[in-house]
């Protein structure tokens, strides 16, 4: 008798655990997983500490201000010694990532490009570099939907640091803009992820 | 007389402990106002001009209210950071870039970040 019971009570528990766990895996929406300015974040840091690094470590260090052993240079493939600048290492890192995932994508642009390619091609993008533009030390995030896919699209700073990207820009013969300064805003990283198909 | 005597020596006793609280609140406020003053002074100047790489560690410049970041400088005192913020230090140029700025606004601007790591 008493097993009986404990038998109906076991199932019915059983049931409705099941039930629940059902009816949650059909209408509650999927909850795991990191959010998406927390992965652009993140996303960013890693390429920001090693633009900061390499800029230091190889640019500062082996360069015309350290050892002398290397020529930063925007034409380096033209040198011996020659070596990237730290934005075009940056950029660098861009296409290789490129070549593997589709899965998150990032350049670095700006509403004032040396080359054209690098200005923003849609107006989330266009709003984001104009956003940091205006308010320095400020991230731009939005969505947006491309090819029926939504994405999020983060847009972080690319500041000079230093008087080489100023005088690069404002002497370029196919720089828009001529009068950088330092600590301004010059560009910004763009980093897209997709959210899912709409 | 004796007695007015004794009562003004009476009075001061009693007065003495409150005066010195008044002076020492009247100090302090004094301190921390002032203190307060170059917070807010530091602020205006953080974001007109720090705040562009304080905000985002770019080239590593520590992050407004990240301990983590700051631990190893906060020992050094401010007379350094001052130092280092007015010639450039590591990637940092002289002033971050602003040589408009005094030392005095340097010590400003950093006494706002280091305010930022006690809340």
């Amino acid at each position: 008798m008493k097993v009986k019971t404990a038998l109906k009570r076991s199932l019915l528990v059983g049931s409705f655990v099941s039930g629940s766990i059902m009816l949650s895996a059909c209408g509650e929406p999927e909850t795991t997983g990191i959010a998406p300015k927390l992965y652009t974040d993140s996303l960013f840091a890693v390429m920001n500490a090693d633009r900061a690094n390499y800029t230091k470590l190889v640019v500062k260090r082996l360069g015309p201000a350290g050892a002398n052993v290397v020529k930063p240079d925007e034409h380096w493939e033209d040198l011996p010694n020659g070596t990237l600048l730290p934005a075009q290492m940056f950029r660098a890192g861009a296409e290789a990532v490129a070549e593997v995932t589709d899965e998150f994508t990032y350049s670095l642009q700006s509403i004032w490009p040396i080359n054209s390619q690098n200005a923003p091609k849609t107006p989330i993008e266009k709003a984001g570099l104009e956003y940091i533009a205006e308010n320095p030390g400020e991230n731009f995030y939005g969505e947006e939907e491309l090819g029926g896919t939504t994405y999020f699209t983060a847009v972080y700073p690319d500041v000079a640091v230093s008087d080489a990207c100023t005088t690069c820009h404002n002497d370029h013969k196919d720089s828009p803009k001529t009068d950088f300064k330092l600590g301004e805003i010059m560009g910004g990283v763009v980093i897209r992820v997709p959210l899912g198909s709409s | 007389m004796a007695n007015q005597l004794m009562r003004i020596s009476w009075l001061k006793k009693a007065l003495a402990p409150s005066f010195l609280v008044v002076m020492s609140i009247s100090v302090l406020t004094a301190c921390t106002s002032e203190e307060q003053k170059l917070i807010e002074r530091g602020e205006v100047i953080y974001t007109g001009t720090c705040k562009v790489c304080h905000a985002q560690a770019i080239n590593g410049a520590p992050i407004l209210g990240n301990k983590k970041m700051w631990s190893k400088r906060t020992g050094q005192g401010i007379d350094v950071l001052v130092q280092h913020a007015s010639e450039g230090y590591g990637l940092m140029p002289a002033k971050g870039g602003n040589t408009d700025l005094t030392s005095d606004d340097l010590r400003a601007a950093i006494s706002f970040m280091l305010s930022k790591l006690e809340e």
